[in-house]
């Protein structure tokens, strides 16, 4: 189209020169601004520079105060590694390795670094369950404090100057102390170093050995070795105070045993019956089903009591209570002859023996006892260990080289150790990080995390678990079998070595690359063989037990916690804040007394409800100081009940040098120097103690303060439901009528209803509200009370599945601890020796639940599948859902624990260090991507992993098939030793939480179900084999 | 036939030989004069007061709510308690103007200004600890209810917290317009007796164009009529919904019918305590004693004596609930973790019964009742057991509720938690300290009001229109 021209006048038809003058200068005049002479306009800034300099000033300001945001940067790959698609999750089977343990795992990996474990299926003893150190073994490979390059005398060095200097100073005469190797293929290279190496000797120590019971079998049966337990074809156990449960050989694989007998078929009600001899309250003495108090020296009286009884001899030498025990142990074993078994904890020879005699005399060996599977948790001798010190004393040992041996911090004659390893010229150690002997080595090649080796593990003859890396190593460190290789002159790799070892053990390269895939190679036919006794070496046992008199002081026990175990936990701060089973306690150690000895040593009286009330509610507790010869020690006492009158219990572990991390830093005392060596064995108990109050007090920081369900305005069996196998039998519908009754009252004609309407019609009639259907899926948990033990590893594996913040000691102390799962424990009975429940509680996503409707924003809600949802972004943090859900299981941000705010350098100051230590970059490493990391002020708790839940989803979407159980475990479904929590879809009739309900109706209960919350968590009650008429 | 009857029990309402040029003399004078040394001590004081409390409040917001000692069990503490302790001292101010309005009594006239400011200082006070005890403060205004665009996200109407937002803010919009509405005539006094440019031109500001016309005092007092229609069902609304805030709860000793009705009593028990602490003395410092009155402070004690009686009885129903239903768990809440002495928070129970119940039982005394000293003591008392009350329902019920897995330790307050407290109470007395230097505390317009009829002078004048006959009375006034 053509262009019209339009024109206002001549000049702009033109362009003249005057005309676009005129335009350029349009505004010829000044701007009519009155002229002031007063100053300001003249001046430098005029009034308008002066506003274009404050708005502009003010601005920056602004910007440059509230815009300092933290950046955190992710970077894609340039190239992509091979196996790494982002976002999505390799698993490799490896094998978890500490001092002897050993738990065959599968390990998660995601974007190239480890973040889970979980237990491996395949292996039939743990049979895919971990424990909670296992759990938090992956927060270890991540740990700031480790070493990151090796020493020469506490100076950085290169492998090559170590190589150097060591080859001119390993001239013979060299002991190799290492905590428990079972691995084949260690132990090849350590005997091809030793044979390189004249003179030279392998010494096993370990922190808490077995020397008691590998002598005693040695005296019995003439092998050294130690047997595998059944506790599953048992019907009858007795233990001697061993914590078979907690810390006892191998506590993962006898847990599932031990859940065997005690889970209960409805239809025919039956269980093992567990009866436990107990100084110090334990986690296993928490399980049983009678427990009988007793001192540590009378635990030989005991053996031999138990010894004559089943024996049907006349029990003497130990008081009446005592007496009954034995007597309800020795008929328990007597009428169980061939499943039964006995075990202590002793680490006395001749305890040990006649505990042999008395699974002789019940049949255990052979039925409950496999000699023909030897376990090789435990082969240290201490004696070994004691002549060591005295050679090195000598003169006669050129060097020595610690491997997972750490005996600066856990010999009880540390300082003699000490000042006879400085006689030593040359001192080597392959701990990971700078713990108590390494920091007197003059040589320190950090070793791998296992996380990041190659090994092999043989726990049990026949059964082999192998290691792989699941990541490359993160620090300059070298594998102990790498160096022992270069030292004998092998060139060979470690791994090439245990490639080639295997290869041929299995024949084929195939063959060890299938075998690495599973994991684990076990036999194919188990076999089972019992060994016949020496009766010489009893009658030698008897005669010295007999002889030695039961003390009558104040004895002390040391014990080993769960999570900290001879201290391998203590850098842990998953496993420091993890509350013990038996004490609730966190981040420390205490003196363990029993509520008669806090009446006179302490003068509370928990029968007082002042007194308690004023024990509970404050954390600081009073210090006593407790001699033992000439070792002292102060510490908090917490009062147990369960624990001997006379009898106090202190955990090892503690106390640990500073160099290992933030979390051991004023984390309890080493209670080591209490233990002592008595020639033959390392003895953890102590018969003579003295306890001084002192006037101060220490604060322990508890998880849970009170123990009791039951109060004076009436016993809250709506929260907990137990009961006796015997009233179970007599009386199976017992808690199902209980449960009618506590609800009638509250339904529109109840009182006409038949206990069974009551309870099918709860959920409508209890309510003025319609009730919806809920189709599709609908989740739903279920706890069998009676498999769960309390252990704890279901917590750790939460915290590391759902990234769960550590908080730090200061933080617990004030209630601030973000786990979602926690585990109750309830006493009941006499409080001298209660009955004991513990009941894993998380967010029981409650179908009517209290806190959706009160929160103002609706950041917490209801899935269609019966999820209770939080939503992170959405939530203000007013609290009024955590004050509304009264299982209290919501958690609330009080600071920054996790870096996650906008506000920058918040932290500093207000949160511990520990905690700024796991946001440091490396420890940051650990967190799941697929879960949100909470920021400060929300309120967070328990999603039934949700994340695993879509993910179960799509998958099953992808394959086009609907959603099956097996699809999904929930992270402490998984982690659990013995299956204890299923997990489900309730709405599927087949799904295993629909049986489970189904098939356990008389057991089933929720907690506080008179609320009509409607729980999604249903439990299964406690019933304890222990043949007492239930009194409600 | 006398004509006029006269109460015997009735005082006059204003003492001394006033006229309406004296009243306005001695309410306006202290706002025309240099505000005395006593001012600048109270001021400076109380903003020194505030100051911590931002402090206090800055700390909280940028580490978290950590900065206080509440817990996993213990979720809210001091900060609810101070917000319900507010809000229900937030009370008085509206029943003194509204409700007494209504209900045409004459004595309010002295005492409302100071009551209804007081009142909104109070529930200014009181919405800093919903808002600062919020996680995410930054994200508070996900409470509003507008579209928007993430979603549009709907608050969350079933929630009590909600109903508090609504509540609250309808409440404070009311009683700031009922109090500025009355402010009108006295500011265009203030504005007419203005001796400097400025002044004249703020108080003709704030006086909206004030004349005094019929037509001006006609609106006016419908206004007046219509807000404090408005505000009546406020006065007991306010307070019933901050108890649902724990009424519809599932927490023993949270849980109960009864809180609606006890909760508007206490408030007003408090409220008009506060408002004696600050008459008071404020009565005293401005030399208003004949305005308000020891008849003024007798009627307010006579509530205060009704309404700790109220809540006495529901102390006791709830005591009597809690065995009667034979519930476990409200049982040991309101048994053990209340009425027993030497539970771990025994001593906070029975220091609000001392406090509310017990103490204003004295009040019954007339003695008492018009005894200065003993209304100021009293007064404070009253506050502090009120105080202990919402501590007492908070913490006690909070800590040992259903499972006693979860039992708390023991709960005090940070020093920031203390802080923030304090931090009301400066920014509550530095806007008192404001309005009673720059506004006039007595309603000057409604004492001339009241002036000619309930005047102590004005009695004289009428003994001899008194000793008239009606037939007198009649033939000497029909014109």
């Amino acid at each position: 189209m053509e262009q019209k021209k339009h024109w206002q006048s001549f000049g702009e038809l033109n362009q003249s020169e005057a005309f676009n003058k005129e335009v350029k200068d349009e505004f010829t005049s000044e701007l009519p601004m009155v002229e002031d002479h007063s100053g300001f306009l003249s001046a430098k800034a005029p009034r308008r520079d002066f506003l274009k300099y404050v708005g502009f000033s003010t601005a920056a300001a602004a910007v440059a105060a509230s815009c300092e945001m933290p950046i955190k940067k992710a970077i894609p790959f340039a190239n992509k590694p091979e196996d790494i698609v982002p976002g999505i999750a390799d698993y490799y089977a490896t094998t978890y390795v500490q001092d002897g343990d050993v738990v065959s795992v599968i390990a998660k990996v995601r974007d190239g670094r480890p973040i889970k474990l979980e237990g491996n299926d395949l292996s039939p003893i743990t049979a895919g369950g971990t424990s909670a150190r296992v759990q938090a073994s992956v927060l270890d490979l991540y740990d700031t404090a480790r070493l990151r390059f090796p020493l020469i005398a506490g100076k950085e060095a290169t492998f090559e100057a170590i190589d150097t200097a060591i080859a001119g100073e390993l001239n013979g005469n060299i002991v190799i102390v290492t905590s428990t190797v079972n691995s084949p293929s260690t132990k090849a290279v350590v005997a091809e170093f030793l044979a390189k190496h004249p003179g030279s000797k392998h010494v096993t120590y370990d922190a808490v050995s077995f020397s008691g019971m590998l002598l005693a079998n040695e005296a019995s049966y003439g092998k050294r070795v130690i047997p595998s337990y059944h506790f599953d074809k048992a019907k009858a156990i007795v233990s001697l105070s061993a914590d078979f449960l907690g810390t006892w050989l191998s506590p993962v694989e006898f847990a599932r045993q031990y859940a065997v007998g005690k889970k209960i078929n409805e239809k025919a009600p039956a269980m093992s019956k567990h009866i436990h001899f107990e100084t110090v309250a334990s986690l296993t003495g928490s399980n049983a089903d009678e427990k009988y108090l007793c001192r540590p020296s009378e635990i030989g009286a005991i053996a031999l009591g138990l010894l004559n009884a089943v024996k049907g001899a006349e029990v003497t030498g130990v008081d009446a209570a005592t007496k009954k025990g034995i007597k309800a142990a020795a008929k328990a074993l007597t009428e169980n002859k061939g499943a039964a078994v006995v075990v202590a904890g002793s680490n006395d020879v001749n305890v040990q023996i006649i505990v042999n005699a008395i699974n002789d005399a019940i049949g255990a060996n052979g039925t409950t006892i496999n000699f023909g599977a030897i376990v090789n948790y435990r082969q240290g001798i201490d004696s070994e260990f004691a002549t060591l010190v005295d050679e090195m004393n000598a003169g006669k040992v050129n060097a020595v080289l610690f491997y997972g041996a750490n005996p600066v911090y856990t010999w009880p004659a540390a300082e003699a150790f000490k000042s006879a390893l400085a006689k030593v010229k040359t001192t080597i150690s392959f701990s990971g990080k700078l713990d108590e002997t390494a920091t007197v080595c003059k040589y320190v090649i950090p070793d791998h995390h296992f996380l990041e080796s190659w090994g092999d593990a043989e726990p049990v003859s026949g059964h082999i678990s192998f290691i792989q890396p699941t990541i490359s190593p993160l620090f300059k460190t070298r594998a102990f079998q790498d160096s022992l290789l270069k030292w004998s002159g092998n060139t060979t790799e470690y791994i090439n070595y245990v490639k080639n070892f295997w290869s041929t053990q299995l024949g084929s390269e195939n063959a060890w690359n299938k075998a690495l895939q599973a994991g684990v190679i076990n036999p194919e036919t188990p076999s089972i063989a019992g060994a016949s006794i020496n009766g010489a070496a009893v009658a030698a046992a008897t005669s010295a037990v007999a002889a030695s008199k039961p003390s009558t002081k104040i004895e002390l026990a040391l014990y080993q916690k769960v999570g900290i175990g001879a201290g391998q936990g203590a850098a842990n701060p998953w496993l420091q804040e993890l509350p013990d089973p038996v004490t609730r306690a966190t981040w420390d150690n205490y003196i363990i007394v029993s509520p008669a000895m806090a009446r006179t040593l302490l003068n509370i009286d928990l029968n007082n409800g002042g007194q308690a009330d004023a024990y509970e509610v404050q954390p600081p507790k009073k210090v006593v100081k407790l001699t033992a010869g000439k070792v002292t020690i102060e510490l908090p006492v917490l009062i147990i009940p369960g624990t001997h009158p006379n009898t106090v219990g202190i955990a090892v572990g503690y106390g640990r040098i500073d160099s290992l991390g933030k979390s051991v830093i004023g984390t309890g005392k080493n209670a080591f120097p209490l233990a002592n060596f008595n020639g033959q064995t390392v003895s953890f108990d102590n018969s003579n103690v003295t306890l001084t109050l002192t006037d101060q007090t220490y604060p322990v920081a508890l998880t849970q303060t009170h123990f009791r369900y039951d109060t004076t305005q009436g016993n809250r069996t709506e929260v907990m439901k137990e009961l006796s196998l015997a009233s179970f039998i007599a009386h199976p519908t017992e808690i199902r009528e209980e449960r009618a009754n506590e609800y009638r009252g509250q339904m529109a004609g109840g009182d006409k209803m038949t206990n069974e309407e009551v309870l099918a019609n709860f959920e409508k009639d209890a309510t003025i509200y319609p009730v919806y259907d809920r189709p599709g899926i609908k989740w739903g948990m279920n706890v069998d009370l009676n498999a769960c033990n309390g252990c704890g590893a279901c917590v750790v594996a939460c915290n590391a599945e759902n990234n769960v913040a550590v908080v730090g000691k200061p933080e617990v102390l004030r209630g601030h601890e973000m786990h979602w799962l926690r585990i109750d424990k309830y006493f009941s009975g006499d409080m001298d020796n209660p009955n004991v429940v513990f009941q894993p509680l998380m967010c029981q996503h409650c179908d009517n639940a209290p806190c959706e409707n009160v929160c103002p924003v609706a950041a917490t809600n209801h899935s269609s599948e019966g999820l209770n949802q939080m939503t992170y972004n959405r939530c203000i943090g007013t609290r009024y859902c955590a004050n509304n859900c009264p299982f209290k299981v919501r958690r609330f941000n009080w600071a920054d624990y996790t870096g996650a705010d906008s506000f920058p350098n918040n932290q500093e100051g207000e949160v511990n260090d520990v905690v700024m230590n796991m946001n440091d970059d490396l420890t940051r490493m650990v967190l799941n991507p697929d879960v949100t990391v909470r920021s400060r002020g929300v309120i967070e708790k328990c999603s039934f992993c949700v994340q695993r839940l879509q993910s179960a989803k799509l998958e099953a979407k992808k394959a086009s098939r609907p959603m099956i159980d097996s699809d999904i475990k929930v992270a402490c479904q998984q982690s659990c030793p013995t299956n204890a929590i299923s997990f489900g879809n309730a709405n599927d009739k087949h799904s295993a939480i629909t049986m489970v309900r189904a098939e356990n109706p008389n057991r089933n209960f929720t907690v506080l179900e008179q609320l009509h919350v409607l729980p999604n968590v249903t439990y299964l009650a406690k019933v304890r084999n222990n043949g007492e008429k239930h009194e409600a | 036939m006398h004509i006029k009857y006269e109460s015997q029990l009735r005082e006059p309402l204003v003492y001394g030989n006033k006229d309406y040029h004296q009243v306005t003399e001695d309410i306006v004078r202290p706002i025309e004069a240099k505000p005395t040394r006593l001012w600048y001590i109270g001021f400076f004081i109380a903003v020194t007061l505030l100051m911590f409390g931002v402090y206090s409040v800055y700390r909280e917001v940028t580490y978290g709510i950590g900065q206080w000692n509440l817990n996993k069990t213990i979720g809210w503490g001091w900060d609810i308690t101070n917000f319900v302790w507010w809000v229900g001292i937030g009370h008085a101010g509206t029943l003194i103007s509204a409700v007494l309005l209504l209900f045409r009594q004459g004595w309010r006239t002295g005492v409302n200004r100071a009551a209804e400011a007081m009142t909104i200082f109070a529930v200014m006070c009181a919405g800093q600890f919903p808002i600062f005890h919020m996680g995410r403060v930054w994200m508070a205004f996900f409470v509003m209810p507008y579209p928007n665009s993430r979603g549009p996200l709907w608050v969350n109407f079933n929630s009590p917290l909600l109903w508090d937002v609504f509540a609250i803010s309808t409440y404070f919009t009311v009683s700031l317009l009922f109090w500025y509405s009355g402010l009108l005539p006295d500011f265009a006094t203030v504005r007419d007796r203005a001796f400097t440019k400025l002044r004249k031109k703020l108080y003709g500001i704030a006086a909206f164009g004030w004349t005094g016309s019929t037509k001006h005092w006609q609106r006016h007092e419908s206004l007046s009529l219509v807000l404090a229609g408005l505000s009546t069902p406020l006065v007991l609304s306010v307070h019933t919904i901050v108890s649902f805030d724990f009424a519809t709860s599932v927490i023993p000793g949270w849980h109960t019918t009864i809180f609606p009705p006890y909760f508007v009593a206490g408030a007003i028990f408090s409220g008009f305590a506060m408002v004696q602490s600050l008459l008071v003395i404020v009565r005293k410092v401005f030399g208003l004693e004949d305005y308000i009155t020891i008849g003024h402070i007798d009627l307010m004690n006579k509530v205060i004596v009704l309404t700790g009686s109220i809540v006495g009885i529901a102390y006791l129903t709830e005591l009597f609930m809690g065995w009667y239903s034979q519930n476990k768990y409200e049982g040991y809440t309101f048994w053990y973790s209340r009425a027993y002495l030497f539970s771990p928070y025994g001593w906070s129970y029975w220091g609000m019964m001392a406090c509310n119940v017990i103490s204003p039982q004295i009040f019954w005394s007339r003695k008492m009742r018009r005894n200065v000293f003993v209304t100021f003591f009293m007064s404070i008392i009253v506050n502090i057991g009120m105080w202990f009350e919402r501590f007492v329902i908070i913490v006690t019920s909070l800590y040992r509720d259903y499972l006693p897995s979860s039992w708390s330790v023991y709960y005090s307050p940070t020093i920031w938690e203390i802080g923030f407290y304090m931090g009301t109470f400066g920014l509550f007395f530095t806007c008192f300290f404001l309005f009673a230097k720059y506004f006039p505390v007595i309603a000057v317009a409604e004492i001339k009001y009241v002036l000619k009829r309930s005047g102590e002078s004005y009695k004289p004048g009428m003994t001899k229109l008194e000793a008239e006959t009606a037939e007198e009375f009649a033939h000497n006034h029909a014109h």
